[in-house]
């Protein structure tokens, strides 16, 4: 079953070479849609009161190295699993219709999916590296074959380190397995419970740098400004929206997941280091003049929060955290497809240049109405799904760690400052009658920006839909970590409303 | 842009040194301050004919406000014009004219009178809910146009003078009290406030005279259109001087204001006192239209401490000669419903026209505000050359003093369009669109 969500794209990105070029996009968007219902159809028979992994799958491969293709989906894997097709059929629905070499554009993009989606279920450590390392070349092409300006300087950078993160990761589960003398590299076997402390540590530092470059927090960020601003829209929005969310899972999973007691020791200096990135990556967005720069710093700041959250391991902070990674890669997803029509549209992304696109006729209105709510919902406007997801990390962290949570809120004021720079200089004022005579845009050029904010507004009014996937799954692993921040502040038990029930009836 | 027109067209007087120099010479050698093109000419009659359409009903109106619905304190049907006003003979076209300027009918243009019908929606309701749907012409556009005249007064003439006489609030006064006759608390009000009723007054004679403007304007316009369809004008100097010979054709027409009040006529200002059309109406709509109007609220700031908004009236600045038109359709832009109110009735060529531009359908309205600058550059045009006639000398005078004079008439106008917001500039190339 979740087989298929790994093999389907990557069977078609082999096949879609053949396919003629006008059905190219279509064949790519069916490839994708199809995954995304695939893993919609997943989601609705997920048990959600199941911590473990589901609809497991296990294929000996290679027990000489003990390599083995295992599967399986919990709470944490799956709502970024659903994100990973959401945005890819996205990211392929906003590509250019006339994009040149479009055999190899969507046969890497589909090879992504699939290897995104593979990394996401791997149950068995070498088999996550595989996957992971097999986004490095596509996406490197990706960026380098389509990019803007300063592509190849950026493709080079974002390989360079992305190489340098692998290597660090397979570091890290290399010598967790030889340490502990395992059998193989599945998940379960390398729990790092029975390793002394000191070593713990070392290892959930090299998992952290190198986890964190792919995040990324905030000294190892420097790749991605040059990045997501080099890469052509599509791909930012893969970049921004998924292979974040990478880094993001694979701390949680290899990280927190692995070495619970190391992680608990390590927490303070974790939710520090969350709310430097927040205030770093927020106040860094005010200075830029260039709207996907803006844009791209707005991720690094918001990724701070997921580390908060999972740093503070209290239920409420991870399903926060978990749910931050989507909100996050859909409202990344929808401000880069913006950003892209809006320089398609008008030539440049220049915030002394941009003006007036809220001009109901001659500017683009409904883009800039999106990017509006794109933007609120980015800063934390209540009714959007970043609010749920921010605020659920800030309630969970406070009692824990009031200090960073404080920072983090702050880090959250500044993003409204910028994203109002943003839309003011952009959206409002007045349109230079001299370069005013934009192309208009098309309704399919819309569309997935529609499909977007939808999903957000959703989300952001009924956010039950969203927070119910992962919360046993992140109960399970609070419970598997005794030594716990949480655990320092004698906390009251939380009434259910389960519990409450018996009494309501009794009376 | 012809090139011709780049040397002045006599030797007599130097070259101009003024910034609008090439536009000065082409005024001297009789053109238009928009250049002689065939895509100009097309353009501004195409728009001639989009405006004298709802402009057939603007003065219809107007004049059904200043005489019937007058003091009515809750003028809540004052846009459903009665029969009686749609049949209303135009003293310029039509069989019973006093002087024929349109060939066609004296009553509303059939264009007119089917959009009244069917409106945008195509369908025949009734007119409440064409009106309720904002299925209708935009009236309040020629008000806004009859309170700038109001309000900026003062422009030159007898007509605003005599507002202020006691001859007019004698008048005035035996029209309100007819009108409130056995309404004891409007008689009252008015016996308590009685200047709150003069200054209602002024402003329905205002909607009279505007009305009465515009009664010429629109034939005016219609046969333009219909010249041009007959091949007749060869270039954009021929349509201005067609309006230049116009206005003076027309310009003593007696500018009035009656009120009827159960079936009596209330001659508030009579046609006696001689007031005429060029003075009265046509300059200081001109002045007050095409120059200055007020601010847009959408543009500028009326916060004092700003100083956004000049403090002389004369100062302002923000007519159809000066107005940016790219954000029309947006809050706070006033032309606007004019822009609305001529989509409806643009003719064929102008359609497929502004297809073949910029957005194409979606941005028409903005292309055809741009048009409409041209086309009241041209209008501005006749009007200084009109003047020119008749205050200077003409153009082939052979004295170079008075060429001189002429000279330093066009460059005072052209100095007006100094200002950074004037369009003039733009009209100049077939780019600004």
């Amino acid at each position: 079953m979740l087989s298929t969500l790994i093999w389907l794209p990557i069977l078609g990105a082999l096949t879609i070479p053949l396919i003629p070029l006008r059905f190219l996009k279509l064949a790519a968007l069916t490839i994708s849609g199809l995954g995304l219902a695939w893993s919609l159809w997943i989601a609705i028979n997920f048990n959600l009161a199941e911590p473990l992994l589901q609809f497991p799958e296990f294929l000996p491969w290679l027990d000489v190295l003990g390599l083995n293709y295992q599967l399986g989906v919990d709470g944490l894997s799956l709502p970024l699993l659903v994100l990973n097709s959401f945005l890819t059929w996205i990211a392929i629905y906003s590509s250019k219709e006339q994009i040149e070499r479009p055999r190899l554009f969507y046969s890497l993009i589909l090879l992504v999916a699939g290897g995104v989606a593979g990394a996401f279920l791997a149950q068995n450590l070498l088999l996550f590296f595989l996957f992971y390392e097999v986004e490095l070349v596509p996406f490197y092409l990706l960026i380098s074959i389509w990019g803007g300006e300063k592509r190849n300087y950026a493709a080079i950078k974002f390989l360079l380190y992305t190489a340098v993160s692998g290597a660090l990761i397979l570091a890290a589960f290399l010598s967790l397995v030889w340490v502990q003398g395992a059998e193989s590299f599945a998940y379960e076997a390398v729990m790092g419970n029975a390793l002394p402390a000191w070593l713990q540590i070392v290892l959930l530092g090299l998992i952290l740098v190198g986890f964190g470059i792919k995040i990324p927090l905030v000294p190892l960020h420097t790749w991605l400004p040059d990045t997501y601003v080099a890469a052509s829209t599509p791909i930012a929005i893969l970049l921004g929206g998924v292979l974040a969310k990478l880094g993001a899972y694979g701390i949680f999973r290899f990280g927190l997941g692995l070495f619970p007691d190391a992680w608990a020791t390590l927490a303070p200096g974790l939710a520090t280091w969350a709310a430097v990135s927040v205030l770093y990556g927020a106040t860094v967005a005010i200075a830029q003049k260039d709207i996907k720069r803006m844009v791209a710093y707005s991720s690094i700041g918001h990724m701070g929060y997921i580390l908060l959250g999972g740093a503070a391991l209290t239920d409420l902070s991870l399903v926060g955290a978990v749910s931050q990674m989507v909100a996050h890669g859909l409202i990344l997803a929808i401000l880069f497809h913006l950003v892209g029509v809006i320089e398609t549209k008008v030539g440049t992304r220049e915030l002394d240049v941009l003006n007036g696109l809220m001009n109901p006729i001659r500017g683009l209105p409904f883009v800039s109405a999106l990017l509006i709510l794109g933007g609120m919902a980015s800063a934390g406007i209540p009714g959007l799904v970043g609010f749920i997801s921010e605020f659920l990390v800030f309630q969970g962290s406070y009692a824990i760690f009031p200090a960073q949570t404080l920072l983090c809120v702050v880090g959250t004021g500044l993003t409204a400052v910028y994203f109002v720079i943003l839309l003011n200089r952009t959206c409002f004022g007045k349109l230079d009658n001299a370069i005013a005579y934009f192309p208009k845009v098309e309704w399919n050029e819309r569309v997935p920006a529609l499909i977007l904010v939808l999903v957000i507004f959703y989300f952001g009014i009924q956010p039950s839909g969203l927070v119910r996937w992962p919360e046993s799954t992140t109960a399970a692993m609070i419970a598997a970590a005794p030594n716990l921040p949480s655990a320092i502040i004698a906390q009251p038990p939380t009434p259910t409303l389960a519990a409450d029930v018996p009494d309501l009836i009794a009376q | 842009m012809t090139t011709a027109t780049l040397n002045p067209p006599n030797t007599k007087i130097p070259p101009s040194t003024h910034e609008f120099a090439e536009v000065i010479h082409r005024l001297e050698a009789g053109g238009s301050m928009l250049p002689d093109t065939p895509e100009n000419l097309m353009q501004i009659i195409g728009i001639y004919k989009a405006y004298a359409v709802p402009m057939d009903f603007y003065w219809r109106d107007l004049l059904y406000i200043a005489e019937r619905v007058f003091l009515n304190p809750l003028p809540a049907f004052k846009y459903f014009l009665p029969q009686e006003y749609l049949d209303l003979h135009n003293h310029y076209a039509g069989d019973t004219a006093d002087l024929r300027i349109w060939r066609g009918e004296a009553t509303a243009h059939p264009e007119l009178l089917e959009f009244m019908a069917k409106g945008e929606m195509k369908q025949n309701l009734p007119k409440i809910f064409h009106h309720l749907w904002h299925d209708r012409i935009n009236m309040e556009f020629a008000e806004e146009c009859m309170r700038a005249m109001l309000w900026h007064r003062g422009m030159g003439g007898q007509f605003d003078p005599y507002l202020d006489t006691d001859e007019y609030k004698a008048n005035a006064d035996r029209a309100i009290r007819a009108y409130f006759k056995g309404n004891p608390i409007m008689l009252g009000l008015y016996k308590a406030f009685p200047d709150m009723f003069y200054e209602q007054v002024r402003q329905l004679s205002y909607y009279a005279n505007l009305g009465l403007f515009w009664e010429i304007m629109a034939p005016v316009f219609f046969e333009m259109s219909d010249i041009y369809d007959e091949g007749g004008f060869k270039g954009v100097p021929d349509a201005m001087n067609f309006l230049v010979n116009g206005i003076f054709a027309i310009a003593g027409r007696p500018i009035y204001h009656h009120v009827y009040i159960d079936g009596e006529c209330y001659e508030i200002i009579p046609k006696s006192k001689g007031f005429t059309w060029l003075y009265e109406a046509a300059l200081p709509y001109v002045e007050a239209v095409f120059y200055r109007t007020s601010p847009f609220r959408g543009t500028k700031s009326y916060n004092a401490q700003a100083n956004q908004v000049p403090s002389d009236q004369k100062d302002f600045h923000y007519g159809i000669l000066y107005a940016d038109v790219f954000p029309v359709g947006s809050a706070g832009i006033p032309p606007t419903l004019l822009m609305q109110d001529m989509l409806h009735f643009l003719p064929p060529y102008l359609l497929d026209y502004y297809k073949q531009y910029c957005r194409g359908d979606d941005d028409m309205l903005i292309q055809l505000g741009i048009t409409f600058q041209r086309s009241m550059y041209n209008v501005t045009s006749a009007v200084i050359q009109a003047l020119r006639t008749a205050l200077l000398y003409p153009l082939d005078d052979q004295d170079p003093d008075h060429l001189m004079a002429n000279r330093q008439f066009f460059e005072a106008q052209m100095d007006r369009f100094k200002r950074p917001e004037a369009r003039l500039r733009n009209i100049q190339s077939q780019d600004y669109r």
